[in-house]
C-alpha cells in the first residue's frame, strides 16, 4: 500500500468535482511567499510527498500563516523536519474559514467492496467515532440519510443559532466520493479529513488516497 | 437460481453412512427419518450392514434399484468426494454433507475436491460440516441430534438458515419449546457449494416461508448478498444475527477511514441498506420473527396499550418512547364506549388500564373497541395472570381478537409457570408474546421499521 501522489490525488478530486481550497506548489521559500500573496493570507503550508502519510505527525504541516516572513520560516521548518528528499515540493494552500468539521472517507472491504464513511471530523472522530457507513454506490437519498443518521446531526442542522450547513452540497460530495471509489478499483483507502461544511458549499481541506 | 426442492422436499432419501450402532450419527439420522414419520422412501447405505433399523441396506446408492431424490452423507471426510461422485452418477440432485473435516480444519484440498465433484455433476450440496436440514411440513429431518434431546418445532412459516450447527441446534430446540412454527431450517456449514445467497433466493420464492431468519458469521459474496437481500425485503422480512463483531480487521488500516470501518461496521451498513432487521441476541431472533410473522404490514406506529396492571402499563409507555414509537390517542367515540364497560374509577384513555379485577369479558369488550379505533395501528395487550379474575379464557379472547381485528397484536405477560404456560399456548396460535414490555416494544418497533421501509 502506498500513498497516491499529490498530483494524481488533485487530478482525481478535480475530475469528480470535489471542492478544494485554492492551492499552488512551491519549490523555494521565496516562491511560497509569492504564491501566498496571490492566494491571499492566511495560508497553510503542507509537505506534498507520497512518502509521508501522516503529515502533521512529522512536522509537515503549518497552519494560519499570516505574512511572507511566517511563510518562509514555515517552509524552512517543514523542509528541515521532513528532510530534503521529501521537501522538493511544498503545498501552499489558502486557509479554509471556520465551519463544521467533517470526515468523508472510503475503503475497500474484502466482502462488500468499496465502502463510504461519513461523520463528524476533528476531535469528534477520534473520541466519539460518530460516523456512519454505506456500501457503494449510493444515491443522493441514501447520502442524505447518512447526513441525518449521525448523532452530531444537530451541528449540521444549525445548533445554537448557527446557520445550517449546505446538505445538498454535502450529499453531492458523498455521491461523488462513492462514484470515485466505485470506478477506481486501485484505491484501497481514502480520507477527506477534514471537510469543512458551510451554509453554502464545503471545502475538502485535505485529501489522502492509499493505493 | 438453484432448485433446492430435492433438498427440502425429497420423495426419497438415501442415508449414506447409515449404521446399526445407536451411538453413530448415521444411526440417529436413519432413526429420525423413521420416528419423524417421513412419508417417502428411506434407503440406508452401508457396505457392511445387510439392514439398518429394519430397512434393507445397500452397499452404494448405485445398488438401489429405484431413483433417489436426495442423500444425507455422514461418512468419514476422506470418503465424501467418492460418495458424491456416486450420487452424481445415480442422478441424485441434492446432497446434505453432515461430515466435518474439510476447510474448517484446514483441509482445503479435500473441500476443493468436493466442490469439483459437485460442479461436474451439477449437485446442490449443503455443507460440509453441517447439522442438516429440517422441513417440518414434509417431515424431512436430517438433523443428526436425537429427538429426545432436541425438540422439533411445529409447522409454521418462519424459516431459518444457520451457518453454525451449534447455534442452529439451539434455534430448533428453542423454537420447539416456545411453540414457534418453522417453515424450513438449514444449517449450511462451510457453504462450499450452496451458500447463503442461494438459500436466501430459494426461501424468497418459497410460498411456505413468510419470514427469513439468518444466523451468519460471514458471507461469501458480499455484493451479491446485498443485492439479493435488498430485493427480498421488499416483500419478505429478513432478520439477521451476525456473530463476530471484533475490530481485529481494522487494526492494519492506514487511514482514519480504515480504522473507522471495521469488518462488522461494513456488515451493519450493508444490512441497513438491504432493509435487513438486525438482532443482537439469539432471543431477539424469535422476538422479532414472531412479530414480523403477520400477513400484512402495520399501518403505522401508533400503539394502544391495554392492561390489567397500572405499573406494567407505565413501563410499556416508556418502552413505546424508547423505541421511537407513538402512543395512540383514542377517538372520542372509543373513549365514550369504553366508559360504558369500565368501572367508574377507571380512565378510558391510552394506556387503557382495565384495573385489577378485569376478566376475560372486560378484555374482550375493550379489545373490540380499541381494535376499531382508526387512530390505532398496533395493539399491545398486557395480561398479568397473577390476578384472581384472569384465567385461561383470556387466551381465546386474544386469539379471536387477532383473527377478526385485522390489526397486529402483541401480548406482554410477565410471570412464572402459570404465565409461561399460557404464553406458550398463545405463541402456538401465532400470537407474539413477550415476558417484558421492553422486549415486546423493541420487537414491535422492528415490525414498524420493516413496514415503513
Amino acid at each position: 500500500m502506498s500513498l497516491l501522489s499529490f498530483e494524481k490525488t488533485m487530478a482525481l478530486m478535480g475530475h469528480y468535482g470535489i471542492a478544494l481550497p485554492a492551492h499552488k506548489l512551491a519549490k523555494t521559500p521565496e516562491e511560497a511567499a509569492r504564491l501566498a500573496a496571490t492566494l491571499g493570507y492566511p495560508v497553510a503550508l503542507k509537505v506534498a510527498s507520497d512518502k509521508i502519510i501522516h503529515k502533521s505527525d512529522v512536522g509537515g504541516v503549518k497552519l494560519n500563516l499570516r505574512d511572507a516572513n511566517e511563510v518562509k520560516r514555515a517552509y524552512d521548518d517543514i523542509a528541515l523536519a521532513v528532510g530534503q528528499a521529501n521537501a522538493h515540493a511544498i503545498l501552499v494552500q489558502k486557509m479554509a474559514s471556520a465551519g463544521v468539521e467533517l470526515i468523508v472517507g472510503g475503503k475497500r472491504d474484502p466482502q462488500f467492496g468499496p465502502v463510504i464513511v461519513f461523520g463528524l471530523g476533528g476531535i469528534f472522530v477520534e473520541i466519539f467515532k460518530d460516523v456512519t457507513l454505506r456500501v457503494c454506490p449510493i444515491d443522493k437519498d441514501e447520502a442524505k440519510k447518512m447526513l441525518h443518521e449521525i448523532k452530531g446531526y444537530p451541528l449540521l442542522a444549525g445548533a445554537r443559532g448557527t446557520k445550517p450547513v449546505d446538505e445538498e452540497a454535502l450529499a453531492g460530495l458523498l455521491v461523488a466520493v462513492s462514484k470515485l471509489l466505485n470506478e477506481h478499483d486501485e484505491i484501497k483507502e481514502l480520507d477527506l479529513n477534514p471537510v469543512i461544511a458551510y451554509p453554502h458549499g464545503y471545502m475538502a481541506v485535505d485529501a489522502r488516497i492509499i493505493v | 437460481m438453484r432448485d433446492l426442492d430435492s433438498i427440502f422436499d425429497p420423495k426419497s432419501i438415501a442415508v449414506i453412512g447409515a449404521s446399526r450402532e445407536p451411538g453413530k450419527i448415521g444411526h440417529v439420522i436413519t432413526k429420525n427419518f423413521l420416528d419423524g414419520g417421513f412419508a417417502g422412501r428411506v434407503y440406508p447405505i452401508n457396505p457392511k450392514a445387510p439392514d439398518v433399523l429394519g430397512l434393507k441396506c445397500y452397499p452404494s446408492v448405485m445398488d438401489v434399484p429405484s431413483n433417489i431424490d436426495s442423500a444425507v452423507v455422514a461418512v468419514h471426510a476422506d470418503l465424501v468426494p467418492g460418495v458424491l461422485k456416486e450420487c452424481g452418477e445415480k442422478g441424485i440432485n441434492g446432497v446434505v454433507v453432515i461430515s466435518g473435516g474439510f476447510a474448517e480444519v484446514g483441509n482445503y484440498a479435500l473441500e476443493q475436491q468436493l466442490v469439483d465433484v459437485a460442479k461436474k455433476y451439477d449437485l446442490n450440496v449443503i455443507g460440509p460440516n453441517c447439522l442438516g436440514v429440517l422441513n417440518p411440513a414434509a417431515r424431512n429431518d436430517s438433523i443428526f441430534l436425537p429427538i429426545y434431546k432436541m425438540g422439533r418445532p411445529k409447522v409454521g412459516d418462519i424459516s431459518f438458515i444457520s451457518q453454525s450447527g451449534a447455534v442452529g441446534g439451539c434455534i430448533i430446540d428453542l423454537a420447539a419449546r416456545a411453540g414457534i412454527g418453522m417453515g424450513k431450517f438449514v444449517s449450511y456449514g462451510n457453504a462450499s457449494v450452496v451458500d447463503e445467497v442461494d438459500l436466501l433466493k430459494y426461501l424468497a420464492d418459497d410460498d411456505k416461508t413468510r419470514v427469513i431468519v439468518a444466523y451468519l458469521e460471514g458471507v461469501k459474496r458480499g455484493r451479491e448478498f446485498l443485492k439479493v437481500a435488498k430485493e427480498i425485503t421488499r416483500h419478505k422480512p429478513i432478520i439477521v444475527l451476525k456473530a463476530g463483531r471484533s475490530k481485529e480487521g481494522a487494526k492494519a488500516a492506514r487511514s482514519h477511514t480504515g480504522s473507522l470501518a471495521g469488518s462488522y461496521d461494513v456488515y451493519h451498513a450493508a444490512f441497513k441498506q438491504a432493509h435487513i432487521i438486525e438482532a443482537n441476541r439469539l432471543n431477539e431472533l424469535f422476538d422479532f420473527s414472531k412479530m414480523l410473522d403477520y400477513p400484512t404490514c402495520s399501518t403505522g406506529g401508533r400503539i394502544a396499550i391495554i392492561t390489567n396492571g397500572g405499573g406494567t402499563g407505565v413501563l410499556a409507555v416508556d418502552s413505546v418512547e424508547d423505541n421511537g414509537l407513538e402512543l395512540a390517542k383514542f377517538s372520542e367515540s372509543t373513549e365514550r364506549e369504553l366508559r360504558k364497560i369500565l368501572p367508574d374509577y377507571a380512565n378510558a384513555t391510552n394506556p387503557l388500564d382495565l384495573v385489577g379485577d378485569a376478566d376475560a369479558n372486560r378484555y374482550e369488550q375493550a379489545l373490540d373497541l380499541v381494535m376499531r379505533d382508526p387512530g390505532v395501528d398496533i395493539v399491545v395487550v398486557i395480561v398479568l395472570f397473577q390476578t384472581v379474575a384472569i384465567d385461561s379464557r383470556i387466551v381465546n379472547v386474544i386469539v379471536k381478537a387477532r383473527e377478526k381485528g385485522r390489526k397486529p397484536v402483541a401480548v406482554i405477560s410477565t410471570g412464572g409457570e402459570y404465565t409461561e404456560f399460557h404464553r406458550r399456548i398463545m405463541d402456538s396460535y401465532g400470537i407474539p408474546t413477550y415476558s417484558s414490555p421492553s422486549d415486546a416494544l423493541l420487537a414491535v418497533s422492528k415490525f414498524v421499521e420493516y413496514c415503513k421501509k
